[in-house]
């Protein structure tokens, strides 16, 4: 029995049109964002050996400058990458990293770019809706619900047969989407995009978050389906919530995270560590002056001077990497929180959990930029402050030499780079939320479906639209 | 008794003749939507969700209109802040050396818009620290609310993107292919009206039944942002508001005439929504950002990067030239090399970054026209260019940059001829002059015209679909 409404289902679906509609737009955006995705990689992909290149020549003892490593799943998830800043300036007399500039990218404003989520997220989306949203209620339309049920079966097969029917062709679309927009990818990345075994299983994986995404969506337009007495009240049920759910509530909830939970605005942080920053330098310099004066008048040599001012000097750097390092973190804090926030206040809608997770699988989300950013503060207190001290120290600045060298040798920054079990460890909690909503939609549907009476004469839907 | 008889049949007579004319039967037809709109809870639902959504929208959006200009005056009170640069010398008896310290301050950013409470636009894009001397250096964006940017900016323009066209869909879809489900079109018919005119007072019925709630809702939201928020006070700033809801009004009516389309070619309402609803996704979803994605395929512009990488190896290439064989990218004035030189220098860079200024603005008009191609992209660029936060503005504010940087050079030029002190005073006044500058809104003759292509798209599609309607409409075989 399963079988045979599971293969009606199928059949219903394969022959209307709405499919044939989906499938041959989503062919041609998955081509055309494939390939400006893969262009756009492989400009990203040069851009960052030219960067090296300029950078190596130009790093100094005194200032380094340090890129964030491209995502190697980019071209499929653009994630927050792009808006966040990808250059760090380390610099020995100052702890502040702040990033040196930015792309100008006023398009991104009015459309965001669209990538592999966006076609999965939203159109897939609406194609699950579309599809699940009159399984129940049309049989129930027409009286063949009745019929159904009048034979030896169980209601919740009846359901999972609705349900299996919509997810196996979302599957297949699914994939035929995905392979279709990797071998776009690859083929036009130049071989920039590196489809290794950790890599493809990272996509693997999406794929199936993916699918979860449109089991949960699923789940909701059956359960809706079940519960409505007309295909008309269940579609624009779905349709909103559909709305609701992917399009308005993601937007908006940033931005009420923000409301709520303020942010003291970069401006204004910055400003209070120059302040602060100004009132150490200008109480360096006083005790400088002093013990400039203190020295000369005790008539040291320059030699032990030299060793008097860098011990002086690393104090002084010690200081101000705790008063400033305090400043930096409450902010830091402050972000963590609104970001926790409206983690929080979007976490029911399943697009938000599916980029969440995607996030943490591609490596593109705000963790991995946390992560990296965080690394770069460890390198500059760990690698390159000693490391420029160490250079100050050995210099020997009254000899005259007429340009002292100032090129450190330092270890590269290791950029964190979690296995593939810690970035699926990251997407636990979208992934739990996504299980939760399955589960909780599923229950509404068979709960929905069992209180379903077969004896209870419904109108005809001739008379139905008389009446309104 | 017979005065009441006599009244009523009077009044029977009247009413009579009022149908017998054209205009007041006809108009019955647009009534009788509206009223049924209302009946059916449509036009309530339609009030409750867009006057909620608009003022959700517009109290984010001006929270982060407060805060993008606490951010903005910050920056502006610390352009007054010192900058401390001081060196000690410790002089010793068998030598010396020094110790040096300072502190710079962030380069200005420019004051955002008022109207970005209202239609954000590339308003966000223009919140860096740009400083202009020889070069222009653009700092990274600001930031803004964690994870926004992988979403819509939630502003007036996308709420009107999204839900003008839905419920506009709503209430077009019934019009026709109800009728025809139902059996009332072919009575309708059979009365002595013509097709043109019916389809035209249905159309009209449903857009006063999108247009009053839509009106009602856009008029809260803009009387909320000037009573709690102090916003939009000036005469000028009602203009462009009233523009502003023009503009989603016309493309709300595009959208009854798709709905009206769509339902003169179904013969049932299921098969119609359905249909309404994948030709929405592919409209407002799809096709504006395919359009954009195409214009930035057939205009590619180098990345920022790109660019530094030019402007640093003519840089190298000429102080090679000029004898220093080490390239740094330390500011110029420090290198010991001469000023003719050095002028090139800029000249060169000057070049580069202009054509990378010149390749963006290229990308946005192109961006532009061809997203005049869907009604939502149309939209989304009109609305932006009439609250003065769009492509208009934003060449501007690039616009503002390149001339305060040429009458940096054009200073520095005359330096050369000239002697030192006043050379000085002259640089440095230009140094001043581009320092403070900040940019003017952009004046509404300007907005208007920059905003003519996407009306045009707009009132283009209208009739398109309009027309199409009719035709299809006029098709229709009653037996």
């Amino acid at each position: 029995m399963f079988r045979t409404i599971l293969r009606r289902e199928l059949q219903e679906t394969l022959s209307s049109s709405t499919l044939i509609f989906a499938v041959v737009v989503l062919t041609i955006l998955v081509l055309l964002s494939a390939y400006i995705q893969a262009r756009y990689y492989r400009r990203m992909v040069e851009d960052y050996t030219l960067r090296q290149n300029i950078h190596q020549v130009e790093n100094s003892g005194r200032a380094i400058v340090l890129i964030r490593p491209l995502p190697p799943l980019l071209p499929f998830f653009n994630g927050v990458y792009d808006s966040l800043p990808d250059e760090f300036r380390l610099q020995s007399d100052s702890v502040i990293t702040n990033p040196l500039s930015g792309d100008l990218t006023p398009l991104d404003w009015l459309f965001p770019k669209i990538d592999l989520s966006f076609i999965i997220g939203v159109l897939m989306t609406l194609l699950t809706i579309l599809l699940a949203h009159d399984t129940i209620v049309v049989d129930r339309e027409h009286g063949t619900l009745k019929l159904i049920l009048s034979g030896p079966v169980q209601r919740r097969v009846v359901l999972a047969a609705k349900l299996t029917g919509v997810i196996l062709l979302m599957t297949i679309i699914l994939v035929y989407v995905v392979l279709l927009y990797t071998t776009v990818v690859k083929v036009f990345s130049g071989g920039t995009v590196d489809l290794s075994v950790a890599n493809l299983s990272a996509l693997a994986v999406s794929s199936l978050v993916a699918l979860l995404v449109f089991v949960a969506i699923a789940a909701l337009g059956v359960a809706i389906s079940a519960s409505s007495r007309r295909s008309f009240v269940s579609l624009s049920l779905c349709a909103s919530i559909w709305m609701v759910a992917v399009l308005v509530w993601p937007s908006l909830g940033p931005y009420i995270a923000s409301s709520f939970k303020t942010v003291s605005t970069l401006e204004a942080a910055q400003r209070d560590i120059a302040l602060k920053e100004r009132e150490l330098i200008q109480a360096e310099l006083a005790e400088q002056r002093k013990t400039a004066a203190d020295l000369k008048a005790q008539n040291v040599g320059v030699e032990s001077a030299w060793r008097q001012y860098l011990e002086l000097r690393r104090r002084w750097m010690e200081r101000r990497n705790v008063e400033i390092g305090r400043l930096v973190e409450e902010r830091k804090r402050q972000i963590r929180d609104q970001h926790f926030f409206a983690r929080l206040i979007l976490a029911f809608s399943p697009y938000v959990a599916f980029k969440e997770a995607l996030g943490s699988l591609c490596g593109t989300g705000l963790e991995s930029y946390d992560e990296f950013h965080a690394a770069v503060e460890r390198y500059g207190q760990q690698e390159f402050l000693p490391a420029s001290f160490d250079l100050l120290s050995r210099q020997k600045p009254w000899l005259n030499a007429a340009k002292p060298d100032d090129r450190v040798l330092l270890r590269p920054l290791q950029a964190p780079s979690p296995t593939f079990s810690e970035r699926l460890a990251a997407a636990a909690w979208p992934l739990g939320v996504l299980i939760a909503e399955i589960i909780i939609l599923l229950t509404v549907g068979v709960i929905g479906f069992e209180r379903y009476d077969v004896r209870r004469s419904h109108a005809s839907p001739g008379k139905v639209s008389l009446r309104s | 008794m017979t005065d009441g008889l006599n009244n009523l049949s009077k009044m029977l007579y009247l009413r009579q003749s009022a149908m017998a004319w054209g205009a007041p039967r006809t108009w019955l037809i647009a009534k009788k939507e509206i009223m049924a709109n209302i009946r059916n809870f449509k036009i309530p639902v339609a009030l409750v969700a867009m006057t909620l959504l608009f003022l959700l929208s517009t109290r984010l959006l001006a929270i982060d209109y407060g805060h993008r200009l606490d951010n903005w005056s910050v920056n502006q009170a610390s352009q007054r802040d010192s900058v401390i640069g001081s060196n000690v010398k410790y002089d010793l008896s068998d030598g010396d050396f020094f110790h040096r310290a300072g502190i710079g301050r962030n380069p200005p950013i420019q004051r955002p818009q008022p109207f970005s409470a209202l239609i954000k636009g590339m308003d966000g894009e223009m919140d860096r620290t740009v400083s202009v001397s020889q070069r222009i250096v653009f700092g990274a964006r600001q930031d803004e609310p964690a994870t926004s940017a992988l979403f819509d900016t939630p502003d007036t323009s996308f709420v009107i993107k999204l839900l003008v066209s839905l419920f506009a869909l709503m209430f077009s879809l019934d019009t026709v292919a109800r009728e025809k489900e139902v059996g009332t079109l072919r009575a309708m018919l059979a009365q002595p009206i013509r097709r043109r005119d019916l389809i035209l007072y249905k159309s009209l019925g449903a857009s006063i039944s999108l247009l009053a709630p839509f009106a009602i809702a856009y008029a809260s939201e803009i009387i909320y942002l000037r009573l709690a928020h102090g916003l939009l006070n000036s005469r000028e700033d009602l203009i462009r508001a009233l523009l502003i809801f023009s503009l989603g009004a016309l493309y709300g009516i595009v959208f009854v005439h798709i709905g009206i389309f769509i339902s003169a070619i179904t013969s049932r309402t299921k098969t119609a929504v359905t249909t309404a609803l994948l030709t929405w996704a592919t409209i407002v979803l799809l096709l504006p950002n395919a359009t954009v994605l195409m214009a930035k395929l057939l205009t590619p512009t180098p990345s920022y990067n790109q660019l530094n990488a030019r402007l640093y190896e003519a840089r190298r290439q000429i102080l090679q030239e000029g004898g220093e064989t080490k390239p740094t990218t330390r500011p110029a004035p420090e290198q010991p090399v001469s000023g003719r030189a050095l002028l090139r220098l800029f000249e060169v860079e000057r070049q580069l970054t202009d054509n990378y200024l010149a390749s963006k603005k290229d990308q946005n008009s192109r961006a532009k026209l061809f997203a005049a191609l869907s009604p939502a992209g149309a939209l989304t660029f009109g609305l932006s260019d009439l609250a003065g936060t769009g492509v208009g503005a934003y060449n501007s504010y690039l616009e503002l940059f390149r001339s305060g940087r040429d009458a940096l050079l054009d200073a520095l030029k005359r330096r050369l001829d000239l002697p030192s002190q006043t050379g000085d005073k002259l640089v440095q006044e230009a140094r001043e002059m581009i320092a403070t500058r900040q940019r003017r809104a952009e004046p509404l003759g300007a907005s208007l015209r920059s905003s003519i292509i996407p009306i045009t798209s707009l009132f283009a599609w209208a009739a398109i679909f309009g027309l199409a309607a009719h035709w299809r409409f006029k098709r229709y075989d009653v037996r």
